[in-house]
């Protein structure tokens, strides 16, 4: 059977970057493509190039045997290309049929076929075994509906090479499984599916072949019948590093330097009662909603309390210190570094002192002093190796791993006895996951004590020396180091110890 | 916080253009005599353009500027009027501006109130009451001894553009390398990233538009001594368009983050010399505000573009 897509020689260079060298992918009707790479491997600009985004420097995309030129995305939809984003693309205020006719209303005496595009749209979404009603807006749809509304616009639009990019990402157990049920009847129909996702069970789950991009270059896939686990891992971020080094830290100190008492905000967090030991990586373990993210917000004054006492060690001793005060002790890494992490069109230089401008301040008079600033921040470029080509570059130019650790140098410049985490491997590569826990593994062998939070297991279950258990804003459970898998996601979901 | 690199030198393209085609359309363009009354009205409209581009920064707007400032030299003239210190009359304006700002930043940073609600209603506020103390009348009897003083001329050059000049450098200074500035280059690139890092963003947001009064106020000083009088007519909204306009050409995003002192310097010398050849074109002043508002969205659709 030939390839209904296939795409030959592909190359790309941007100013100071070869982005993709001579990629080959074929992908077939009816089977699943997955393009698996780490952060920086090329994928965004492949999947850039057949959505018609960016044009290919040399190469050529044929599309069932005829050689397809895309100089923008109309052009790459009229081929039928469709994707599903990963950030929902649909317009909130408007209706499901509306969203899905959004691009070529039909009309009827110059106005729109109201009649016919709901009778249109829920012939689709049948179809896709989905009961949702075309007239309800889209704003009160979850994100699993909101993904299978774009499904079926890429549908209605004649779609036939249609490709997924994390999709998973914000979807509940019940939704995936849905869509994995719509991604097969889709196969069934001869469509062509090409699938991007970090999580590695997702796709032994529904694809049929992969392709693993490294560095720009196709450096192996195949059946994933013939293929392992360790395999793909292996080929996606190298031979060497593939498992984590991890430094032995020795016993943790009984030397307090946090301990919260009676934290409480109502309907939140309820009764909190903790002790943070320097060289301690304390695990908040619990489910999405347990009130482990509104704890650590809450203990760096980014959310507000009802009631409870805050100490920190200072000068040796622990001493009470009001909310606000805190920031000056904690570094904090929140769980969205685009959002609340990073000034993405500005310098590394610039992101990394943002928290330490205080201490930059020049002897000589009241500004900054930019040659410390810019060496300092060399030092923390070299130190965690982020790999960028100048210190002036944009940090919205680095891949997720890099503009990563760009947060934690900010907290690393202050050296903060305490560092709080909120999923800093959030969306990250195997690669780069392993090196953020390098990083944080070093500093709680330094001394620092780490409050941890995580939905990826490994990280606690390589990092942590302790373990908290929240349910509902209270801490039902504490967990040695070294406690299972399977303890520690039957000690979550276990609400009897409430 | 500079955006692409490359669009950082177009405030001085635009100026050099602007000046090199009104230099040959306009009789008598490069006298000594016309370059020093333009220096004199950009030097005010400058520094009134540098608090609205504090203000900008931060990703606000404040639309309450010249009516503030019509307001300070009113109060600060009917001080004199009735036999008052210029000095202290001269801190009444400053104080006044500064006061009027504080309320803006109040508003705006404390109460989380939105910028251009706020600055539209304290512009009219400003209006209102400059109107009432005044009886819509112009106040004048200033003692002559204000005028000379403000407008002492070194050499040949009034101290209002040497006041402009050194404030200028000293903003610039401000920007690039003091705590202040990189706080509010922060602020308007991303205020809950900088909330994270520590920043004081409500106190930023609050001192960008105290800063904006103050402005306002110090303005008030210069215009009130150029006109020799004082009146409600100084703050006509008219002019909150050439301070925007003086803004976004000279680079301030109004986006926020992104933006430089000696480039609304320059924006501010480019409308002034539009201004200015207009009038010596004799353009009418319907057209002249047309060409205006043109040159603002112009800017801004540069601006939207280059953040694409």
């Amino acid at each position: 059977m030939d390839p209904y897509l296939r795409l030959t020689d592909v190359t790309k260079s941007f100013p100071g970057v070869q982005a993709l060298t001579g990629v080959n992918v074929s992908a077939y009707a009816g089977e699943a493509l997955a393009l698996m790479g780490a952060n920086g491997a090329g994928k965004s600009t492949l999947m850039n190039i057949l959505g018609g985004v960016t044009m290919a420097d040399s190469g050529d995309i044929r599309i069932d045997g005829k050689v397809a030129h895309f100089r923008d995305p109309k052009e790459a939809a009229r081929h039928g290309i469709a994707f599903i984003h990963q950030e929902m693309a649909l317009l909130p205020t408007m209706t499901v049929a509306e969203n899905m006719f959004i691009t070529r209303f039909p009309s009827r005496g110059g106005l729109i076929d109201r009649a016919s595009i709901e009778v249109a749209s829920s012939k689709v979404l049948q179809q896709l075994g989905c009961a949702i009603p075309t007239r309800t807006k889209v704003r009160d749809l979850s994100p699993g509906e909101c993904q299978i509304v774009e499904i079926g616009r890429a549908l209605l639009s004649k779609a036939r090479i249609i490709i997924f990019d994390e999709p998973t990402s914000s979807l509940t157990a019940r939704e995936k499984d849905q869509l994995f049920r719509v991604i097969e009847s889709l196969k069934k129909e001869g469509k062509v599916i090409i699938y991007i996702t970090h999580f590695l069970d997702e796709i032994f789950q529904i694809c049929d072949q992969a392709v693993i991009l490294r560095n720009g270059e196709v450096v192996g896939g195949g059946r994933l019948k013939d293929l392992t686990r360790s395999e793909i891992v292996t080929l996606m971020i190298g031979a060497e590093g593939t498992s984590v080094t991890s430094i032995s830290r020795g016993k943790v100190s009984s030397d307090p330097v946090l301990r919260v008492s009676g934290l409480a905000r109502s309907g939140v967090l309820d009764d909190i009662n903790f002790t943070l030991h320097s060289g301690e990586i304390l695990a908040l373990w619990g489910l999405l909603g347990s009130g482990r993210t509104e704890l650590a917000r809450a203990l760096v004054g980014l959310d507000p309390i009802d009631s409870g006492h805050i100490e920190i060690k200072t000068n040796g001793k622990l001493h009470s210190v009001s909310q606000r005060q805190t920031k000056q002790w904690i570094g904090m890494v929140t769980e969205n570094r685009r959002e609340e992490g990073l000034l993405l069109p500005c310098s590394v230089r610039e992101n990394l002192s943002l928290a330490n401008l205080n201490a930059l301040i020049s002897r000589v008079w009241p500004f900054l002093d930019r040659k410390k600033e810019t060496r300092i921040g060399v030092e923390l470029v070299e130190r965690l190796n982020i790999k960028i080509h100048d210190s002036e570059q944009a940090v919205k130019t680095l891949s997720g791993g890099n503009q990563q650790k760009v947060v934690l140098g900010r907290w690393i410049q202050r050296s903060p006895r305490i560092f709080i985490m909120d999923e800093p491997t959030r969306g990250l590569d195997v690669g780069a996951k392993a090196e953020i826990r390098k990083i944080v593994n070093e500093l709680a062998a330094g001394g620092m004590a780490v409050l941890l939070i995580s939905s990826e297991i490994e990280d606690l279950l390589e990092l942590a020396d302790r373990y908290l258990v929240l349910s509902r804003g209270r801490i039902v459970a504490e967990k040695p180091a070294g406690s299972t898998r399977n303890e520690l996601i039957a000690s979550a979901a276990d609400d009897s110890l409430i | 916080m500079k955006g692409l690199q490359s669009f950082r030198y177009f405030p001085f393209v635009f100026f050099g253009c602007i000046a090199i085609v009104l230099a040959f359309i306009v009789p008598h363009f490069f006298t000594v005599r016309n370059i020093i009354n333009v220096l004199t009205q950009a030097s005010t409209l400058g520094l009134m353009s540098m608090g609205m581009a504090a203000v900008l920064l931060v990703g606000g707007i404040d639309l309450s500027i010249p009516a503030i400032m019509a307001f300070s030299g009113i109060l600060g003239a009917m001080f004199m009027r009735a036999g008052g210190n210029p000095v202290i009359a001269s801190l009444i304006m400053v104080s006044v501006g500064s006061i009027a700002g504080c309320i803006n930043g109040l508003a705006v940073a404390y109460l989380r109130m939105i910028p251009f609600v706020v600055t539209l209603s304290m512009q009219a506020i400003a209006t209102g009451a400059a109107i009432w103390v005044t009886n819509a009348l112009s106040v004048s009897g200033i003692p002559t001894s204000f005028m000379n003083a403000i407008l002492y001329k070194v050499w040949i050059i009034p101290l209002p553009v040497i006041v402009f000049v050194l404030l200028t450098i000293l903003f610039e200074l401000l920007l690039r390398r003091s705590l202040f500035g990189r706080w509010l280059y922060s602020v308007g690139t991303n205020v809950r990233a900088s909330r994270v890092s520590g920043i004081n963003t409500t106190r930023v947001l609050f001192s960008a538009y105290l800063f904006s009064g103050m402005m306002a106020g110090i303005v008030a000083i210069m215009v009130t001594a150029r006109l020799s009088s004082a009146s409600a007519t100084m703050g006509s909204s008219n002019v909150v368009l050439d301070i925007v306009s003086s803004a976004v050409i000279g680079g301030v995003s109004i986006y926020g983050g992104s933006g430089s002192a000696v480039g609304v310097m320059l924006g501010a010398l480019v409308i002034t010399l539009i201004s200015n050849s207009m009038n010596f074109l004799h353009v009418p002043y319907y057209l002249t505000l047309m060409i205006k508002g043109a040159v603002i969205i112009a800017a801004i659709a540069f601006d939207s573009f280059r953040k694409k």
